[in-house]
């Protein structure tokens, strides 16, 4: 995943900029301005493009305690059940994504900045449209979790019949 | 129906969903988004909100700290420093009955302080500790039992997570939550160790073990060279928070430089488990900072509700004192300490008890020690006991169960319990260091 990956460098991008603030800052007296705008982006990278892949590997935080139950019990209504959630939560980033889309439209346009003027400013834009791209992405993945579910849903009840 | 009815019905909801098995952050969005658009008849502000907590959540400065300290945390136990710091707790206490639960407590509260994650703790202990007091015949019991309660240190002694999230919602400063921590973080440490030594005493059953032979002992050359890296980084984090050198953030950035720097220095990493690091602290820090979004989304709905005051205004009319509204907090989070994790317990939780708390004119970074303490009981009970699980699963042994590792962990969580009514009494213990 491009994505992944992206936001993986951005952790050490992370932490270099914070460190050469504190160096630079402390040693020689020029601290690094725009540092704090600068880790406000890089949050924004790290959350929305790692987003997708926690959902890929499913590791979005669940208590999957009564899921786990209902799949021992009937395979069928637990894939239905996890089908019907992954479901709702594609819907919900479907809206995320048409709620950010008119953002950046916005931005782009305006090219409004965020940042203190003349000393360090950045667009807005770039961060609208990541966290855009990111959802899109994320409704992708749950579409095709609820595909999976559904998939081997039809299977278990070939293996019955 | 009245907001407040459906603030209600969208608390219930929520947990309804959840246990349900649905995502605990798409449940908080999509009941918020819904109840915002019943309440006020118009979908286009329930879009507007979702924006504003989508955007602004994640440009918030100080959760730099969260990946920063994940990151952190995770590259330390790679570099072993848990290992260190545990053999020289163990010979420390090698002449006491439980001495060896006593060094996993102690190990585990200094871990504590380098790494913001119970599961942290309960992994990298589950690994050393067990097959250690197994080896001295403990009962299994009490080996899993020490784990889990000592775990629990991690998200308690600074630098802590859900610390963090707790400022978040409360609009505390992170360095006061860290500050706050400490001596709570120490006070449960001594209560367990002093447990463990009652149980030693008075229920030799539970505990078991026979004294640990004169293995060949460190000298203090060794000594100091297991202890010093990790010494080095509790300075860097929380001397410079605590003296105001560096922000949390600052000094998370720090932290993880010299955690580099030390599993460099000592080959513990190369460059494929320094990338697998990176993307477990990215894949935490983005499921993490995804429940915050949806949680801040729900604290606006809950506002528009207007449930925190009518809450409040419930309470007003019973007279309730503060030993009522205590203790219905407590019971609250224990109950949904059976269902939910505590990052999702606090940010449920908190928001409906803030104003109250203010306008009782207590402190809030007391009670986010609080609301962290009595959350961090759910780790420890059936049958959703996070810390239980992942010991269990770290075991990878068939002989303990995980009705063992849980029936272990009860006299920690009872502990656990004590020390949080002293907490809540005694406020002046958590805000000694501010």
């Amino acid at each position: 995943m491009a994505a992944n990956a992206a936001g993986t460098c951005v952790v050490i991008a992370l932490i270099a900029v914070v460190n050469y603030d504190i160096i630079a800052r402390g040693l020689f007296n020029r601290p690094f301005l725009g540092a704090v705008e600068v880790v406000q982006f890089s949050m924004v990278l790290i959350v929305f493009l790692q987003l997708p892949d926690v959902i890929r590997v499913g590791r979005l935080t669940r208590s999957d305690g009564f899921l786990g139950l209902t799949r021992r019990r009937s395979p069928v209504a637990g894939k239905t059940l996890s089908a019907v959630i992954d479901l709702l939560s594609g819907t919900f980033m479907v809206i995320v994504a048409i709620a950010m889309w008119p953002e950046f439209v916005e931005m782009w346009e305006s090219q409004d900045f965020f940042g203190v003027p003349g000393v360090f400013t950045a667009p807005w834009w770039p961060v609208k449209l990541v966290i855009f791209l990111s959802a899109c992405l994320c409704a992708v993945h749950f579409a095709l979790r609820v595909v999976k579910d559904l998939g081997s849903l039809g299977q278990s009840e070939d293996a019955a019949t | 129906m009245s907001s407040v009815d459906i603030g209600m019905i969208s608390i219930v909801a929520i947990v309804l969903l959840i246990y349900l098995g649905v995502y605990i952050p798409i449940a908080l969005g999509v009941v918020s988004f819904v109840a915002i658009w019943i309440m006020r008849e118009n979908i286009d502000l329930s879009f507007a909100l979702l924006k504003i907590a989508i955007g602004d959540s994640a440009m918030e400065y100080t959760f730099a700290t969260i990946p920063l300290f994940v990151f952190m945390g995770l590259i330390v136990s790679k570099a072993g420093l848990g290992a260190d710091i545990y053999a020289v707790m163990n010979q420390g206490f090698r002449r006491i009955t439980g001495g060896i639960g006593m060094a996993t407590v102690g190990a585990n509260a200094v871990f504590a302080a380098v790494t913001g994650s119970s599961i942290a703790s309960a992994s990298v202990f589950t690994k050393m500790s067990v097959p250690e007091m197994l080896r001295h015949d403990y009962n299994p019991r009490f080996a899993v039992g020490v784990v889990a309660g000592s775990s629990v240190l991690g998200m308690i002694i600074p630098p802590s997570a859900m610390l963090i999230i707790y400022s978040f919602v409360a609009e505390q400063s992170v360095g006061e939550m860290f500050l706050a921590g400490v001596i709570p973080g120490l006070l449960l440490a001594a209560a367990y160790v002093g447990a463990i030594w009652f149980m030693g005493r008075f229920a030799r059953g539970f505990v078991g073990g026979k004294a640990v032979e004169e293995d060949d002992l460190m000298t203090w050359g060794e000594i100091a060279l297991k202890t010093l890296p990790i010494l080095s980084l509790i300075v860097v984090v929380l001397g410079g928070i605590y003296l105001g050198w560096t922000t949390p953030v600052e000094a998370g950035a720090a932290g993880s430089l010299l955690g580099i720097l030390i599993a460099g220095l000592r080959g513990r990493i190369n460059l494929k488990s320094f990338w697998e690091t990176l993307i477990e602290t990215g894949h935490i820090t983005a499921a993490l900072l995804f429940l915050i979004t949806a949680a801040s989304m729900y604290a606006r709905m809950l506002g528009i509700a207007g449930l925190p005051n009518a809450l409040q205004d419930i309470l007003a009319q019973n007279e309730l004192s503060f030993f009522w509204i205590m203790f219905l907090l407590v019971v609250l989070m224990l109950f949904l300490g059976t269902i939910l994790d505590t990052a999702s317990i606090i940010l449920i939780v908190v928001p409906l008890f803030l104003g109250l708390i203010e306008t009782m004119g207590l402190s809030l970074v007391w009670f986010g020690i609080v609301a962290v303490v009595a959350a961090e009981i759910g780790l420890l009970t059936p049958p959703l006991g996070l810390s239980c699980f992942v010991i269990k699963a770290t075991l990878d042994d068939d002989r303990i169960k995980l009705k063992d590792v849980f029936l272990g962990a009860l006299p920690f969580a009872f502990v656990m319990l004590l020390v949080l009514i002293i907490l809540i009494r005694f406020p002046i213990l958590s805000l000694a260091l501010l």
